[in-house]
């Protein structure tokens, strides 16, 4: 999925690789860039379940203007994942409606 | 509430562009932006633009937003990011949430340049992860280096899918189709060629049915629409894809300016506010710059931009009247050059069928993204000489020159008129050198010597793809439709700095194959 060479643009500046988890799963992904890109690249596809029909979204403008990306990010829900820094150790969730399945 | 002489809402190429001439009047000047970095779009578009040198043509869009952020910054321009401006009141109050606070501004004047959004389409399907924005492929190809998908498809034909399908292709994607319900492309027919000679079908008035998945995309059909947009039933056609990519057409994010009482009118480039000719409102002091005031291209804007900044300067007495005329003369006059030839804002919706010159326009080249074989000849940059010389495919009226300016030899005549069709002056010699080649932004000049050897050609062709090909590498030699027509053999690849990134490959063909033959693929090897 990464890009590793691009024909304009060269290599891509390097980010340190941090441990993120999705749903209680060990993830790595690059410090900085959006929690989106960094699932993305994990191959998750799903961000949220809508809360009446529990429908599938993810990402669809990926700049912050759309919100079809929120997940619950360190406990808060509704975060735009397109826009939001990847930090190490970060806690993030699938979510259902507006808040994280209850475990 | 803190108070500035100008505040600019939205640090793209307008707003920046507002800022850096309101700021060398000697205002002083706050721009806010909620993004987080600074350039707007101009750090996702990785094409090189079209125009002439005051239009910054042939320099690629995240390299004009790099030069633009400088001198902002030369000028002591402050730019506050991840600022959003909720309100835009009477006496041109500003409310700002800033870190989840909100915090209260007053400019003497303001400027909105907020931009635009893209628009949506409905269909079965349309929700799934995996159907995503074109700019969504771009945000994430171009700034985060991650391809959107493996299997994409485009829908729309304007210049933002054509220009994206060639990016998601530069990143290493495969675009399955290029799918507009319109009967016609919409975009550049340079920019739909470069697409079509990779090998991308397009289905005109065609349109989406349903993106299928369970809970993403796995696949589309797509179907043919008659001339009343009703779809022609068993004309249904089914790709798999893991991605859909939609580019049907942009929004002007006008919305502050309603809030603050100006008038507002509907018009072919969306919902905008009136203006006067410097980008002034009803409302005096208050502005608007680019997309916001009707969609067009960032060259456009940063001009609205710098021309708004001037008059903001001359509305709060730091330029007379006399002085702003005089330095926007130049502006507006590069402004209306850009607003020239058949995609001038004037002319949406029109249908035009000969160029200003009076030739017919290739069919073929609405209808399927590439000019046919027998309607290229018709147009005045595509000669026949003995030895090397360009060939230049380009059929339809854009407001671009600098396959003229950078031509040592002055082989390439376009004229005052800058939407003129290049054409060839035929006394003066070409040396080969490819510059125009490289510096056309719609990559549709080729270098042709016919009589390269005996019974073979060598064509030079502009080359934006990895890997690069090498010397004695062999391979197929496609068509304008991507087909592949014949072996083909890399003869010479010319890397230079003033390309920028624009490679130059030579490759030999059978010289009867010498007219057709304008991409290159490395043959494959079977036995791998």
């Amino acid at each position: 999925m990464r890009i590793s060479n691009h024909p304009i643009l060269g290599k891509p500046e390097e980010k340190r690789e941090v441990e993120f988890t999705y749903d209680g799963q060990i993830m790595k992904g690059l410090e900085g860039e959006p929690i989106a890109v960094a699932l993305k690249v994990a191959g998750v596809k799903i961000h949220r379940y809508t809360k009446k029909y529990h429908k599938a979204r993810g990402i669809f403008c990926a700049i912050g203007r759309c919100t079809d990306c929120v997940m619950v990010v360190d406990g808060k829900p509704n975060v735009r994942t397109c826009i939001t820094p990847l930090k190490e150790g970060m806690k993030i969730q699938t979510q259902y409606g507006v808040a994280a399945k209850e475990s | 509430m803190t108070r500035y002489d100008l505040i600019i809402v939205g640090a793209g190429p307008a707003g920046l562009s507002a800022a850096i001439e309101a700021a060398k009047q000697g205002l002083k000047v706050i721009v806010f932006d909620e993004n987080a970095k600074p350039g707007g779009q101009l750090f996702k578009q990785i094409h090189k633009f079209f125009g002439s040198k005051e239009h910054k043509a042939k320099i690629r869009g995240f390299k004009i937003g790099e030069e633009l952020l400088k001198e902002a910054n030369d000028f002591g321009v402050e730019v506050v990011l991840n600022a959003i401006v909720i309100g835009l009141y009477l006496d041109k109050e500003v409310t700002v949430n800033i870190n989840d606070e909100i915090r209260h501004y007053k400019g003497d004047a303001v400027i909105v340049a907020t931009g635009a959004s893209e628009n949506m389409v409905t269909f079965d399907g349309w929700t799934l992860p995996g159907v995503i924005g074109a700019g969504a492929a771009q945000t994430m190809m171009n700034l985060h280096s991650v391809r959107p998908g493996n299997k994409v498809l485009m829908l729309g034909s304007g210049n933002v899918g054509l220009v994206v399908s060639f990016q998601l292709l530069q990143a290493g994607c495969e675009v399955v189709a290029l799918v507009d319900a319109a009967p016609k492309v919409g975009g550049y027919g340079v920019h739909a060629a470069k697409v079509a000679r990779c090998g991308v079908s397009f289905y005109l008035s065609h349109t989406i049915i349903k993106a299928e998945g369970e809970e993403c995309v796995k696949g589309v059909t797509i179907g043919e629409v008659d001339s009343r947009w009703r779809l022609v039933p068993g004309t249904e056609k089914h790709f798999e894809v893991d991605t859909i990519c939609l580019a049907v057409g942009l929004s002007p994010m006008s919305q502050l300016l309603k809030m603050a009482g100006c008038e507002m009118k509907n018009t072919p480039a969306g919902y905008v506010p009136k203006c006067d000719e410097t980008g002034e409102t009803n409302i005096p002091g208050l502005f608007a710059a680019g997309d916001v005031s009707g969609i067009e291209e960032a060259s456009s804007a940063m001009i609205e931009g710098r021309i708004a900044g001037l008059a903001a300067a001359e509305n709060l007495g730091f330029l007379d009247k006399e002085e702003l005329s005089e330095k926007i003369y130049e502006l507006k006059k590069a402004l209306l050059s850009l607003r020239e030839g058949m995609f001038a804002p004037g002319n949406r919706g029109k249908a035009i069928e000969k160029t200003e010159e009076g030739i017919d326009l290739s069919i073929n080249l609405l209808k399927k993204g590439y000019v046919g074989e027998t309607e290229i000849e018709r147009f005045p940059g595509v000669t026949r000489k003995k030895g090397v010389h360009p060939v230049i495919e380009c059929t339809q009226n854009i407001p671009c020159n600098p396959c003229q300016d950078v031509c040592p030899k002055k082989c390439i005549k376009i004229g005052d008129k800058i939407t003129s069709l290049p054409t060839l002056d035929e006394t003066k010699e070409c040396s080969g050198c490819g510059m125009c080649v490289a510096a056309c932004s719609g990559q549709a000049i080729f270098l042709m010597n016919e009589e390269f050897e005996p019974g073979f050609a060598a064509i030079t062709l502009p080359y934006e793809f990895l890997p690069l090909p090498s010397k004695g590498d062999k391979g197929m030699a496609l068509d304008r439709s991507g087909k592949e027509i014949c072996e083909a053999e890399i003869i010479d690849v010319k890397t230079k700095q003033v390309f920028d990134h624009t490679h130059l490959l030579t490759m030999k063909v059978p010289v009867n194959m010498a007219g057709k033959s304008r991409f290159f693929v490395v043959r494959r090897q079977e036995n791998e």
